[in-house]
């Protein structure tokens, strides 16, 4: 039972394509397995369709139906061929990955503290998005953090709790810049998550501090 | 009717919104000419699909690039990289024609997908060195961030979602309208109002919530 979803504002930034990647993919991940989120996701793609529809347009350049048309003259005769999207190496982190993480690159576990692992998770298209698995043991707590960029973490395995509330398999927490909170882990098992950071060019927070030495 | 020359225009008014007139952010929309209807552009595409059909292929370029090139202004880009993302959308759209399901989406829903994808590659392959951009192709992506969505029953979403935007104060709608293009625009109208950003975004969360209760109640 999901309990903790994105804001309408996340997905309202997911639907129009302005939500950065890191985040897009938490957000996908969730939504692959939230109807609800999926549901209102395709409300803001009609809001984006309708708006489509109604915008005042913009002419085109001479000739640009031409264009069109030899462009798809071609493809139709197969003649503009592009290159297969390169294979991305995926470890084995030993659970059953969500579908929205199809293509992406699956770094090794890698120790980072005290019963905390990380593993890199690079976007087909986003190299440079800071997107990554976190496995912290049973019972663990982490250290208290705040970060400057809105955090997403959506929960793979497992369950956290911090002040806000408790998150389990299919709960996303969104964690605004504000928000100044000591996750701890529950007592009978691992718990697996998937977080992005907002902020491409720096990793902050918690999962910057621990990861950002590894960076460099 | 506006200076941008790529807002929206509702008949034949201009709804700014907080003084967006005194910035050139006017936001104004179009309701009255309906040139391609929902169902006509729907028809269009199953005709493409189906037949491959050049000359309805060319009555939806006519109607649709435009906009998309007008709707890539709106997210920023220059003119030449608007026009581009029309051109690539509108390839996409010749190509893939065959996955539109009418009962799953309307055409223009349909189609803002495919150019919201086809900006985020052209934005990924800005950001990367040119040999990995061009081994990679659009087209081999899933269609839109939101999977798990098939069972989800959309073919009245787009009605209500339009019934839901007209029972909006107009200057949630505009609201809407605006940040729908991102937080450069959010910064921009802050920037240009002297207005901070948290205003900003308080307005875009409350016009957000309005749209969800009129859109629950509609259900
Ligand atoms: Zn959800």
């Amino acid at each position: 039972m999901i309990k903790h979803h994105p804001s309408d504002e996340t997905l309202f930034r997911h639907a129009s394509g302005t939500l950065e990647p890191g985040p897009r993919i938490v957000v996908a991940v969730h939504a692959g397995g939230c109807p609800v989120c999926a549901g209102r996701i395709g409300e803001f793609e009609a809001f984006g369709g309708s708006l489509l529809q109604e915008i005042e347009p913009e002419e085109m350049e001479t000739g640009a139906l031409d264009r069109a048309m030899a462009m798809i003259e071609a493809d139709s005769s197969g003649r503009r061929k592009t290159a297969p999207a390169p294979r991305l190496a995926r470890a084995d982190v030993g659970i059953r990955l969500p579908e929205a993480l199809e293509g992406c690159g699956i770094g090794p576990w890698r120790w980072i503290g005290p019963g905390v692992r990380w593993s890199r998770v690079t976007l087909a298209g986003d190299v440079d998005a800071n997107v990554m698995l976190l496995k912290v043991a049973a019972g663990r707590r982490l250290p208290e953090h705040t970060h400057v960029g809105s955090e997403y973490t959506h929960v793979l395995k497992g369950a956290f709790s911090d002040a806000r509330g408790r998150y389990g398999p299919g709960d996303l927490d969104e964690a605004d810049d504000d928000v100044q909170h000591q996750p701890i882990v529950d007592d009978d098992g691992e718990c697996i998550c998937i977080a992005a950071v907002e902020g491409q060019t720096k990793l902050r927070g918690l999962f910057g501090r621990l990861i950002q030495p590894l960076f460099g | 009717m506006n200076a941008s020359g790529h807002g929206f225009t509702t008949a034949d008014r201009v709804l700014p919104v907080f003084d967006l007139a005194t910035i050139g952010l006017v936001v104004t929309m179009r309701k009255d000419e309906a040139l391609l209807s929902a169902d006509e552009a729907g028809r269009l595409l199953v005709a493409v699909a189906a037949e491959r059909d050049r000359a309805a292929f060319a009555a939806l370029f006519g109607f649709y690039a435009p906009r998309l090139k007008s709707f890539m202004r709106r997210y920023g880009m220059s003119a030449s990289a608007a026009e581009d993302v029309a051109q690539e959308t509108m390839l996409l759209v010749w190509k893939k024609a065959s996955y539109f399901d009418p009962s799953r989406a309307g055409a223009s829903t349909w189609i803002f997908t495919i150019a919201r994808n086809a900006r985020i590659d052209r934005l990924r392959k800005e950001g990367r060195p040119a040999a990995i951009a061009t081994a990679f192709d659009p087209s081999d992506e899933p269609e839109g961030p939101a999977s798990g969505e098939a069972a989800v029953m959309t073919a009245e979403r787009d009605e209500r979602v339009r019934n839901a935007i007209s029972r909006l104060a107009d200057e949630q709608a505009d609201a809407l309208r605006l940040f729908f293009f991102g937080d450069k625009t959010q910064s921009e109208i802050a920037g240009e109002l002297g207005i901070p950003l948290g205003t900003v975004k308080s307005r875009l969360r409350l016009a957000l919530g309005r749209l969800r209760q009129i859109l629950d109640d509609l259900k």
